[in-house]
């Protein structure tokens, strides 16, 4: 299937409000781990399955073995979202999310799960509130436990040929906790996208 | 979105009815809605807990944790989620798998939705509990017969002891071990004497117990770090982890002794078995693991030639 890509307004129409919710989406993680959360610029792009590996491999240190949480969100807004934790850091999250600091393995997984859970649903709402699109969610499940990124994306199994990468990445104060949040949307679901922006520009 | 609103008494009835739990929260954490699934399940009827604090009703819930999960409910806005294989579940409610279960409780999955008000503030959290004690018991069938299966292609179907895959597995996995770090590696490959006149003379049914008795006289005198391998016919392989070749030498010797010592009983047949040993350790410079099994090998071949029923080591 092929795409349009967006049109130039309707880019800067996204990355406005991808920016704004961001924005917002920060300051309420800021609020529950009650700590600074610091938001990279979200960058957007059109990817071809082909080079999504490539793509976010450049975004995270390739050599670090990666933890990873997806999860679906589905109603107005359609895709996938994955968060990418590095090695190291998570641990320091376990406190600020009221969990026990001496997690077993399974603790470990649900922390991971909570964590994906608050920074995609915390970003994917703040998108949805800003085009008025009604978004729910499925539960984030793990996709990967210390792999290599290969093995988290393998491009043979993907069944669209261009998605829309939204990317994202969170660190926090004085913490090794670094993430790359990764939003996904194929074919059908940048459509909706599109329909979604052009009425927010009508609407101003 | 306009959309045809049901009744209140058709709602209210499916929120009663359904076969999942419903409930819903206020921010003072003040249970305002509690379904008749919770009721029956938890043994509290609405209106002993409806009114009244979530965490007062049920103290042995997790409090500190569950909390934290509905307050982010309340401050991001959005859903959260657990799933049973973190945690196996929020209540501790009887399953309905009482004579097959072979659990404790029912496991369950739980959605936490934000119920928004006119300002798009969280006014409720409206927690959904979903039975999924069947499907914990399908999976957990799964993975303990996924589990069995792949111990069960590292293992020896006569003898019990690992097999000659696993073996090179872990050859692979500890030479890489002593590259990266240096550590010290042994290596031993044994072979049973004149194992064919055993099963020329007495039957394979002999053979078969010979091999079951060496691999089991031997297993006896190893570590549970080492590991212990049928390599293939009658000729068998031990890793030595963290182990210098002087250390291998002993327990080389150990193995020979164990075997020439006594005969193994076959029936009314006494049968005298020896093994020959060779040993080989990990050193600078070998390129492969395949190389240390080559010098086992080729060590072991010198205790044949020189006799049988002894121990060699590889040298140069």
């Amino acid at each position: 299937m092929s795409i349009a890509p967006l049109t130039t307004d309707q880019s800067d129409a996204l990355q406005e409000v991808v920016n704004i919710a961001m924005g917002q989406a920060g300051d309420r993680l800021a609020r529950t781990l009650d700590v600074f959360v610091e938001l990279s610029v979200p960058r957007i792009r059109l990817v071809h399955v082909s080079e999504i590996v490539k793509t976010v491999r450049a975004m995270v240190n390739d050599r670090e073995a990666i933890t990873a949480v997806r999860q679906s969100f589905y109603d107005h807004l359609r895709g996938e979202a994955i968060v990418l934790f590095g090695a190291s850091g998570c641990l320091d999250l376990a406190v600020l999310m009221g969990y026990a600091t001496d997690l077993d393995a399974l603790g470990e997984q649900e922390l991971l799960l909570d964590v994906g859970n608050i920074l995609i649903g915390a970003c994917i709402s703040g998108i949805g509130a800003q085009l008025q699109a009604d978004i729910s969610f499925y539960p984030p499940s793990i996709m990967a436990e210390y792999a290599s990124l290969d093995r988290v994306l393998v491009p043979e199994n993907l069944a669209w040929e261009y998605s829309l990468l939204v990317e994202v990445n969170f660190t926090l104060e004085n913490s090794n906790f670094k993430s790359h949040l990764l939003i996904l949307m194929a074919e059908e679901g940048i459509e909706s996208l599109r329909e979604s922006l052009e009425r927010l520009m009508a609407a101003v | 979105m306009d959309r045809p609103t049901p009744s209140p008494e058709l709602l209210g009835f499916i929120v009663d009815r359904v076969s999942v739990g419903v409930f819903v929260v206020d921010r003072d954490m003040n249970v305002v809605l509690w379904n008749r699934f919770m009721e029956t399940n938890s043994g509290r009827s609405a209106a002993e807990v409806v009114g009244h604090n979530l965490f007062e009703s049920f103290p042995e819930l997790p409090v500190t944790w569950l909390q934290r999960k509905i307050t982010n409910v309340f401050v991001i806005k959005n859903f959260s989620f657990t799933s049973w294989e973190q945690r196996p579940y929020l209540f501790h409610f009887r399953h309905n798998r009482p004579v097959t279960g072979g659990i404790d409780a029912m496991y369950q999955n739980c959605t936490f939705l934000p119920m928004k008000d006119a300002d798009d503030e969280v006014a409720y959290v409206c927690i959904t509990l979903f039975d999924v004690t069947d499907t914990s018991i399908t999976q957990r069938m799964l993975r303990s017969a996924l589990k069995s299966l792949a111990e069960a292609s590292n293992r020896d179907g006569l003898t019990g002891i690992h097999n000659r895959r696993y073996l090179e597995e872990l050859v692979n996995k500890e030479f890489s071990r002593a590259q990266r770090y240096g550590s010290m590696m042994s290596l031993i490959m044994l072979d049973i004497d004149h194992f064919k006149r055993v099963n020329d003379v007495h039957g394979h049914l002999a053979g078969d117990e010979v091999l079951r008795n060496t691999a089991k006289r031997l297993r006896e005198c190893l570590r549970d770090v080492d590991t212990f391998a049928r390599y293939g016919g009658e000729e068998f392989a031990v890793v030595l982890p963290e182990t210098p070749l002087e250390g291998a030498l002993i327990v080389a010797e150990r193995l020979c002794h164990a075997m020439g010592s006594n005969p193994i009983t076959f029936g009314d047949l006494a049968l005298p078995v020896t093994i020959s040993l060779g040993v080989s350790q990990w050193v600078p410079g070998i390129p492969c693991y395949e190389e240390l099994i080559r010098r086992a090998d080729t060590a072991l071949y010198q205790s044949k030639a020189n006799g049988r029923n002894r121990v060699t080591i590889y040298r140069e």
